[in-house]
């Protein structure tokens, strides 16, 4: 029981994790994530239970290896087989990408009425994929003022988001 | 929220900036750190957000960019009127190809490093004999005069400037053949000249082209 209970709290700390590792290394919209990832918390949940796992490394240790093989061998099979068929566009749920749309829509307007010193910085950051420093040479601020804005914007788009 | 040292690593590994082994580092480090993980979906998101929409979000910022740089074009076209524009670009056109005639007249001829096939190699001269001017008949030899042992002697008959014959002996003298009399005709303009070689096939010496005409044949 207590060992079930153990294992169900890696299942939901690491699940997430896994999962953005997985769609990160194999493609955002690839549908076989789902997949990999359950193989993965598979594998994990096995070792575990064979005490395969000796604690000699941290469990986030562990489990990224584990993840990494995973992702590695998926990559090369992918290799051998899906030479010529090309990447599938989307496969979002339509319920999903409706959310995604509504929230989608209401970001953008939250970000286009920014505060121009912190549009600024996104716009020359991330729209432009300049450095920090540049960031911080364009603006005449310096490179951890240039986070801190960053920061910043973030938790004011979060505040705003909810209040919506 | 606590920083964590691996802060700075976010924005630069979804931006995948990171080498190789620092992403690595801090993908199996988010695995550890809740903080990291956490900031990183949310940076995630505006990002994923910013390069999705981002023209709509920064229309006012690329606007200013484009508005920066007509006024900078401007300013400089402003500067002269288009036909003052076209006569000075084509005054530096007209300079360029001027500088680049100017530099292939006064470029040097290279040195010469190989003779031709009718320069003269000075130092030794063969001395010739006999035909050198205009004679009565035709000349039953040809003669020159000796340059030392061992040499092999090549001689050449010219009409007009045009080889007619040509012979090799190491003698000093050449009787002339029928099939060369039969080549020779009164009031022509013939020259000869003898070349001297080494027994390896060198050139040693040449002799002037020596010119001579027949008065009559018999």
């Amino acid at each position: 029981m207590k060992e079930r209970l153990v294992l169900k709290e890696i299942i939901v700390r690491y699940k997430p994790i896994i999962s953005f590792r997985v769609r990160r290394a194999i493609g955002y919209l690839n549908p076989d994530w789902e997949d990999v990832v359950n193989e993965i918390i598979t594998n994990v949940i096995e070792k575990i239970k064979k005490d395969e796992f000796r604690g000699e490394s941290s469990i986030g240790t562990f489990i990224y290896i584990i993840s990494s093989r995973r992702i590695a061998d998926y990559i090369r099979q992918k290799r051998k087989v899906l030479k010529h068929i090309p990447e599938p566009k989307s496969f979002l749920e339509p319920s999903e990408e409706f959310e995604n749309k509504e929230k989608t829509e209401i970001m953008t307007k939250i970000l286009k009425k920014l505060k121009p010193k912190y549009k600024k910085v996104l716009y020359l950051y991330y729209y432009k994929g300049l450095s920090r420093k540049e960031v911080a040479q364009e603006l005449g601020i310096s490179p951890r003022r240039v986070s801190e804005r960053v920061d910043y914007a973030q938790k004011l788009l979060k505040q705003l988001l909810i209040k919506k | 929220m606590k920083r964590c040292k691996f802060d700075e690593f976010i924005d630069d590994y979804l931006m995948n900036k990171l080498k190789n082994e620092e992403k690595n580092k801090f993908e199996e480090h988010y695995f550890h750190c809740q903080h990291c993980f956490e900031k990183m979906l949310a940076r995630y998101e505006l990002l994923r957000l910013i390069k999705t929409k981002g023209q709509t979000i920064f229309y006012e910022e690329e606007r200013g960019k484009n508005r920066k740089e007509a006024f900078f074009i401007e300013k400089i076209t402003s500067f002269l009127t288009p036909k003052q524009w076209a006569f000075t670009t084509s005054l530096v056109i007209l300079g360029i190809i001027l500088c680049l005639s100017a530099g292939l007249l006064l470029k040097k001829p290279q040195p010469q490093f190989f003779l031709d096939k009718e320069d003269i190699v000075r130092g030794e001269s063969i001395i010739l004999i006999s035909p050198v001017k205009n004679v009565k008949t035709i000349p039953s030899q040809f003669m020159w005069k000796k340059m030392r042992e061992n040499v092999e002697y090549k001689i050449s008959l010219y009409l007009n400037q045009e080889l007619i014959w040509t012979a090799i002996t190491k003698e000093t003298t050449l009787p002339l053949s029928e099939e060369v009399k039969n080549l020779i005709q009164a009031d022509q303009k013939y020259s000869w000249q003898v070349k001297a070689f080494s027994p390896q096939g060198t050139l040693i010496a040449v002799s002037s082209k020596t010119q001579f005409k027949i008065a009559s044949i018999e």
